[in-house]
């Protein structure tokens, strides 16, 4: 306690305080910007940290992380892009939100959610963070395999309304996870020689192209006869009541973003895509979502922003960093003279202290700028589509072209823009395609590495009690709709 | 005449400053990769050493083969140079439309990380002699990165000079994955920088058994190496400097010159201590030219045993 309250004093001194808010203000900008992430840009600041010391540069590349998943969101509810892939279930929702008029009360809940999801995970972090990284290494490839299956056996219910389209998106998003190197056989697979595609078909450019490009064409194919209907409560932020209403999803998408987070081999995209499923499973308002629901916002922001907390845990506690991000902070970490591990806690508290510290100043600096903000960025959706989606468009081509400066992954942001465009006319929904992609990859080298493990023996499953408990919940969320409904018939027969 | 005409721009050329202008470093990692983080510590430094500014230049795809595609398409001055690792001359085994290995100049080594053989706390082998024992029953399952990769060739080598059965590889995505696997039981052993397994290392959690380096390391000085135990293999993670064929040989003495002395100074060095990473890894092209025609001859021998070369 008193360790982290002399972390809580590092902050008052001005210079760390400055840092931290530059940190935050450049982390939502570039969050915001398709193709340039928060890891990119701690990449290219690394060198230049080392010079400011251990403190205040620790706290400039911590807040600038938190804050860019957030921003993330800004351009994902504004205009369907994603600017971090783990937005992309807030896409999902919070641009339908804006087409509805109510941008301003998405970026209201996003900047809320994210913070609170942001907060619950550095004071888990700050409390558990040993023990839950104990738990990362009882999760081997069998234990993944279960998850991943998990995940995926949600994906008939998410999206579009007919379970159908979702399951045919779904499937198209697995044949997409399969391209490229394949782990087990270092065999390269639909690549047709080219280099671009074996490192297998990339996310950032699938999603820009199925979101923003999608719904570029999408717009230049309708005839626009007037200006749109001005909805006056565009900039309207949330208030209570909206609060209330997303409170239990709040909550859900916080505990899985820290859970998820913290297991290495998972991140914040797929912390959001589950949170998402999970918080439409619990919520009260099923109907809304796919048309703009709040909590659909709500859910995945809080999950993705719980993931940045959570996946600091095994980074600090274990020195194994769970994502590209972390990876970065890790080294940057490093290159300070943190040594991370199990005794970081007890030998160097002042310095661990100050990472959360930071975190939960970043955390509230961007809920206070981006409650602000939201009745500014609000008004993007007021700027006449003839000028806004070229401008789109533009950011998209940066944004695939950014992050390999590759032009293959140009091709594939385009190829996906033509798949999104005809995904919404003929009422397919990308979202499961989404979970294929993610999923796909994952279901399939953690099996194989499962039986490599038990010497293609399947029943070694059997010995492996989380990866049972996995499937257990996975097969009752299959079957309890077919179960309720026999149920029901039955107890009808019986009156 | 003719043979006047084409020698004296020649002559003009040698004569003309090097660098002239901005020199790209390109790299197969991406923006934060631990090779793009390499090439960023080098960099901090040497723009002062050659009064030039120096770029990263990212090519990611394709395992190394977009990086060697782009060198071969600048012209062989100098202002293009190419952080090359052991997956570079797996990827150009693999790939013979590629630039070949012969068609680079080593120019100096920016990192050498040795490899230890690692097993878990409670693990039934305590001493190398149990691990190559059990190693000739049974075929031991070793954690690594991908079917065909660096760690494949390092441990398909010293399975092949310990005489034991072909390990069983299980593949992973990274270091990390890697040891989180080994701790949690779910591979017998795995080939790993102790960077990457610091924390386990100093909580006790692994075991190193044998270290591949050539002589004992100094953090490790109980670890005996693979060489003393009679097993003839070394294992390093290898980065550093290579230019095209066709470079003048002033200018690739220049470089080697001045790339040692930006990875002399203090940044890089503090780099290299705090990352875990051996204080004597910078070295001169015949250490790194040396080091390279090796693994070159290791991995085209694995590849072939294990029938992932066409031809």
């Amino acid at each position: 306690m008193e360790a982290f309250l002399g972390g809580l004093a590092i902050l008052l001194d001005p210079y760390v305080m400055l840092m931290v808010l530059l940190g935050t203000v450049l982390g939502i900008f570039v969050g915001a910007l398709p193709g340039i992430s928060g890891s990119t840009t701690i990449a290219l600041l690394l060198p230049m940290t080392i010079a400011m010391g251990p403190i205040p540069a620790i706290c400039f590349l911590g807040a600038i992380y938190c804050a860019a998943n957030f921003g993330g969101s800004i351009t994902a509810i504004m205009v369907n892009a994603p600017g971090d892939p783990s937005a992309s279930a807030t896409a999902l929702e919070g641009y339908k939100m804006a087409e509805k008029g109510q941008a301003g009360l998405a970026l209201g809940m996003s900047a809320v959610s994210s913070a609170i999801g942001g907060i619950f995970s550095v004071v888990v972090l700050i409390f558990a963070a040993p023990m839950l990284a104990r738990a990362a290494y009882s999760f081997g490839p069998p234990e993944y395999f279960a998850l991943a299956l998990f995940g995926l056996s949600m994906c008939a219910a998410i999206g579009g309304d007919s379970a159908i389209k979702n399951l045919i998106a779904a499937a198209f998003g697995l044949l997409l996870a399969t391209v490229g190197m394949d782990l087990t056989t270092g065999v390269e697979r639909f690549t047709f020689g080219s280099y671009e595609l074996s490192d297998g078909i990339g996310f950032v450019p699938v999603l820009i192209g199925l979101f923003a490009v999608g719904e570029m064409l999408d717009q230049a194919a309708r005839r626009v006869g007037k200006a749109k209907i001005i909805h006056l409560d565009a900039a309207r932020v949330p208030g209570w009541a909206e609060f209330k209403k997303c409170n239990r999803s709040i909550w859900i998408g916080s505990g899985i973003g820290t859970f998820i987070g913290a297991l290495p081999a998972l991140g914040a995209t797929t912390a959001a895509l589950i949170g998402y499923n999970e918080t439409r499973r619990w919520s009260k308002h099923k109907h809304e979502f796919g048309k703009g629901s709040i909590e659909g916002v709500a859910g995945p922001e809080a999950a993705n922003n719980a993931a940045v907390g959570g996946s600091m845990v095994p980074t600090l506690a274990l020195g194994i960093p769970g994502s590209a991000t972390t990876a970065i902070i890790l080294a940057a970490l490093i290159v300070q003279g943190v040594r991370p591990g199990p005794h970081l806690f007890n030998e160097q508290p002042t310095l661990l202290y100050a990472v959360f510290a930071s975190m939960l100043a970043a955390n509230m600096f961007y809920l206070f700028m981006g409650l602000y903000m939201a009745k500014l960025f609000a008004r993007i959706s007021l700027i006449p589509p003839a000028i806004l989606w070229p401008a789109v468009f533009v950011l998209s081509i940066i944004g695939a072209y950014g992050p390999n400066q590759s032009m293959g992954d140009v091709v594939i942001m385009l190829v996906a823009g033509v798949v999104g465009f005809l995904f919404r006319r003929t009422g397919f929904s990308p979202a499961p395609l989404i979970m294929g992609l993610v999923l796909g990859g994952m279901v399939e080298e953690t099996l194989k590495q499962s039986l490599i493990i038990f010497g293609d023996d399947v029943t070694g499953f059997l010995g492996r009690p989380i990866a049972l408990a996995l499937f257990a919940v996975t097969a009752t969320g299959l079957l309890w709709p077919v179960v309720s409904r026999l149920l029901r018939v039955a107890r009808a027969a019986r009156a | 005449m003719l043979g006047a005409g084409l020698a004296a721009p020649r002559s003009l050329r040698a004569q003309e400053a090097f660098p002239s202008r901005t020199i790209e470093v390109v790299t197969h990692a991406g923006v934060g990769g631990g090779t793009d983080i390499t090439a960023r510590m080098m960099m901090v430094q040497a723009p002062g050493v050659f009064k030039q500014e120096f770029l990263v230049v990212n090519r990611t795809a394709g395992s190394g083969a977009q990086a060697l595609q782009y060198l071969a398409s600048k012209p062989a001055d100098g202002h293009a140079i190419i952080l090359v690792t052991q997956t570079h001359l797996l990827t150009q085994l693999r790939n013979p439309s590629l630039p070949q290995f012969a068609d680079l100049i080593p120019v100096a080594r920016a990192t050498a990380d040795p490899q230890l053989v690692l097993v878990r706390r409670d693990s039934p082998f305590r001493t190398p002699q149990d691990l190559v024992e059990a190693g000739k029953q049974r075929s031991l399952r070793f954690g690594g990165t991908h079917v065909g990769g660096v760690d494949h060739v390092t441990i398909f080598a010293f399975g092949r000079a310990a005489g034991i059965q072909r390990p069983t590889l299980v593949p992973f995505r990274g270091g990390g994955e890697i040891v989180i696997n080994l701790v949690g039981g779910n591979i017998d052993t795995a080939v790993v920088n102790p960077g990457e397994a610091e924390a386990q290392l100093r909580a006790g959690e692994l075991r190193p058994l044998i270290s591949l380096a050539e002589g004992r390391l100094d953090a490790f000085r109980d670890v005996p190496t693979a060489k003393e135990l009679g097993i003839d293999v070394t294992g390093y993670t290898l980065r550093g400097f290579c230019v095209l064929k066709g470079t003048p040989e002033d200018r690739v003495a220049k470089l080697e010159a001045g790339l040692i002395e930006a990875m002399s100074g203090p940044i890089y060095k503090s780099y290299l201590q705090n990352t875990g990473q051996a204080p004597d890894s910078v070295a001169g092209r015949q250490v790194w030219g040396a080091q390279l025609e090796q693994f070159h001859k290791d991995g085209r021998e694995a590849l072939q045993a294990l029938g992932l070369l066409r031809g």
